[in-house]
């Protein structure tokens, strides 16, 4: 009856892996009150791996749990330790509010900012903070002169800083608390990657496409039959053994045909994501043999087949057509592409597109992107750009209501994207 | 059994492993548990299942998985030629429904490994090796096996299993598993050895092997697996090679010139050699 001592703590403990994203259900609880009741650990490590083996089932689930075990489970010294610094850090927050109300005052009057754009001022550091009170303070004379027009411009540089803040916060905390640096490398944004992390991440992509290929081409191969008998051979093999059937032929798998048509922009604003992706398509391009390549910046250029073959050899391809680094006018690359003779698009084709949105002349572009739409069966974008950011993008907000959009702004996000537009 | 009992079981088939692992292992084993054991190729994954058998004295099926795998090899067939023959041989002598029945029962039945595992009247242990590389279908087809521990064949009706099997899953993930059958398994992911560990291996693996070689070798294999540019990173098996084919050649000491020798024997590719650079592990050439 040992379990039940175990039973209220484990069934807290589930709730909150649960709340983390794992799945795990009663069975799973149950299996962790029996088996600490039984083998009574006395070992933390052990206790770890144990409930780790019943609950995390993946190298990422376990990342997680590790996090969420290392909260949950801390001794009296521990948890009184994590009160008392939890407290000062309330304190410290009450005191920073106070100043953040003073702060935030032009002409006497508060700042009408949003609540979380405040709170962004009270958690931001003290270097950040005393920019902008020097700011305040060289306007303080304008201000007196002309408190309406300088209000609002104070509010807006306050709003513009601010927000630029809270993206930053945001990007800090994506990824950086996993303990694995693979799997954090993973995770964080494709845009934030520092120097250093390149020829990790790009280890870590070659392995990814190389997993890739291997599904590819075991999709490609179908082995082993469909179960369906062909009765024709099968009769045929027969006359072998005077009309009787020892030997049973199978029809063979049907293959699925898939056409891929690839648009990738290799503009200015999308140099580091574009160098991460061209390694995915090199997989993506071997899908099937009818699957083609365009890259485009201010113009439109077919990807020789050959040069995907290496990516040093693909990558300098790109380099040296002229089109790397450039602006983006993904309107006109989307007229040339249909307008090219014989067509490439048509109703069995997918077309990717890889690019941020960010173009010169939405509307053509908008207008181009309809006239694909119309000529291929599917049209799938994949943005580098982190989805918690397409509010703020006017133009991700256009084009995502004339296709199907998804965020590929980490290489999780770009592998999984890229699995699943195989799978069909 | 105890966690202290199984470690030492697996320390007398020479299987270095921590407390941790002995703990996965017995939960595995108390819950009747599938056990899916991932991670890098060469890590001592399928070698578990091995010693698990040994330790535990039980028989071990092993279940090799590839592409196109499917239940006639895995868990049944009906000898089709065996029933044909049959047929005509009583077709005069023996009434249609009786051959009928006769001829869906275990004379005519081939066992393969699944359905071996579950009407062995002694525990077995059943390793699924490198699962990753069947067909997602065949994933599917093991769902009621695992979770159930029962099979169902059409013409016989639902098999339960007589004796629980202690399943061992291996995977390199060369691809992503289900999430249904990662539900029905515990979990294990084995990284490569810390440095202790490795030279721990190599003292189990080969008892009379140099210490101070061992060292060096471990530190080397421990450097070359850091190197971001080789790909095919070395496993155990080959550290354990290494060191052999060193002691064969009558060398104590991992010299810069005797690593460039018998590289061979850790990478396996030209580019991985070129991108191995030097060692720092590595003792001097000569005075």
């Amino acid at each position: 009856m040992r379990e039940g001592v175990y039973l209220e703590k484990m069934a807290e403990f589930a709730a909150l892996l649960r709340h983390e994203g794992l799945t795990v259900g009663l069975r799973e609880t149950e299996d962790m009150c029996k088996i600490l009741s039984e083998l009574d650990l006395a070992d933390r490590g052990t206790v770890y791996a144990v409930l780790s083996s019943l609950c995390a089932k993946s190298r990422e689930e376990q990342a997680v749990f590790r996090r969420a075990f290392d909260g949950f489970f801390v001794s009296v010294e521990q948890r009184q330790a994590l009160r008392a610094r939890h407290e000062a850090e309330a304190r410290e927050l009450a005191q920073r509010r106070m100043e953040a109300e003073r702060d935030l005052q032009a002409g006497g009057n508060p700042i009408p900012l949003r609540e979380d754009l405040q709170e962004v001022y009270v958690r931001m550091g003290e270097d950040k903070r005393e920019q902008l009170r020097q700011m305040l303070e060289k306007t303080r004379g304008n201000l007196e002169r002309n408190p309406k027009l300088y209000g609002n411009f104070i509010r807006s540089v306050f709003m513009r800083f601010l927000l630029e803040q809270q993206m930053a916060m945001e990007d800090a905390a994506v990824g950086s608390e996993s303990l694995d640096p693979d799997l954090a490398l993973l995770y964080r944004d494709i845009s934030q990657f520092r120097e250093t992390d390149i020829p990790r991440a790009a280890a870590l992509v070659s392995a990814i496409a190389r997993q890739l290929d291997a599904e590819l081409s075991r999709a490609r191969r179908g082995g082993g039959h469909s179960g369906k008998l062909d009765f024709k051979r099968t009769i045929r093999r027969g006359l072998e053994t005077g009309g009787t059937f020892y030997r049973l032929s199978y029809r063979p798998r049907r293959q699925k045909r898939r056409r891929l048509v690839l648009l990738c922009d290799v503009s200015g604003s999308m140099l580091q994501f574009s160098e991460f992706a061209l390694r995915f398509l090199k997989s993506m391009s071997e899908v099937s043999e009818s699957s083609k390549t365009f890259l485009f910046s201010e113009e439109l250029c077919r990807v020789n087949p050959f040069a995907l073959q290496n990516m040093d050899a693909f990558r300098d391809y790109v380099r040296s057509s002229g089109l790397y680094g450039r602006g983006t006018d993904l309107g006109k690359a989307l007229e040339d592409l249909c307008a090219q003779r014989p067509g490439v698009l048509g109703p069995s084709v997918t077309l990717l597109i890889l690019s941020d949105t960010k173009t010169i002349d939405v509307p053509r572009a908008a207008r181009a992107l309809l006239e694909a739409r119309r000529q291929a069966g599917k049209v799938l974008w994949l943005n580098p750009i982190p989805q918690r950011k397409w509010p703020y993008v006017r133009s991700i907000q256009t084009m995502s209501m004339l296709c199907q959009m998804a965020a590929c702004s980490t290489l999780e996000e770009l592998s999984s994207t890229c699995r699943r537009i195989l799978q069909g | 059994m105890d966690i202290s009992t199984l470690k030492q079981k697996l320390d007398a088939q020479g299987y270095v492993c921590d407390e941790a692992l002995a703990a996965t292992l017995l939960v595995a084993l108390k819950l009747g548990r599938p056990l899916l054991i991932e991670g890098a190729a060469g890590v001592g994954k399928t070698e578990i299942a091995k010693v698990m058998a040994a330790a535990l004295d039980r028989p071990l099926l092993r279940l090799q998985c590839y592409e196109g795998l499917d239940e006639s090899k895995a868990l049944y067939e009906w000898n089709y030629q065996k029933q044909l023959l049959s047929i005509q041989v009583q077709m005069d002598r023996t009434g249609p429904d009786a051959l009928t029945k006769s001829l869906f029962s275990d004379a005519y039945l081939l066992e393969r490994p699944l359905l071996q595992s579950i009407r062995s009247e002694v525990p077995t242990v059943l390793l699924i090796d490198e699962i990753d590389k069947a067909d997602e279908e065949f994933e599917a087809f093991l769902l009621e096996i695992l979770s159930e521990m029962q099979v169902s064949i059409p013409e016989v009706g639902v098999l339960r299993a007589k004796t629980i099997p202690f399943v061992v899953l291996t995977s390199n993930r060369a691809r992503p598993l289900s999430e249904a059958l990662r539900r029905r398994c515990a979990y294990l992911y084995i990284p490569y050895p810390d440095l202790d560990k490795e030279v721990a291996i190599l003292r189990s693996k080969l008892p009379n092997v140099n210490e101070h070689l061992a060292v060096q070798v471990a530190q080397a294999v421990h450097d070359l697996r850091e190197n971001e540019g080789i790909l095919k990173k070395p496993s155990i098996a080959e550290t354990i090679d290494w060191v052999s084919a060193l002691e064969a050649l009558g060398i104590s000491d991992l010299t810069e010139d005797a690593r460039e020798r018998t590289l061979g024997f850790v990478l396996k590719s030209r580019e991985d050699m070129e991108a191995s650079g030097h060692c720092g592990a590595c003792g001097h050439d000569g005075p």
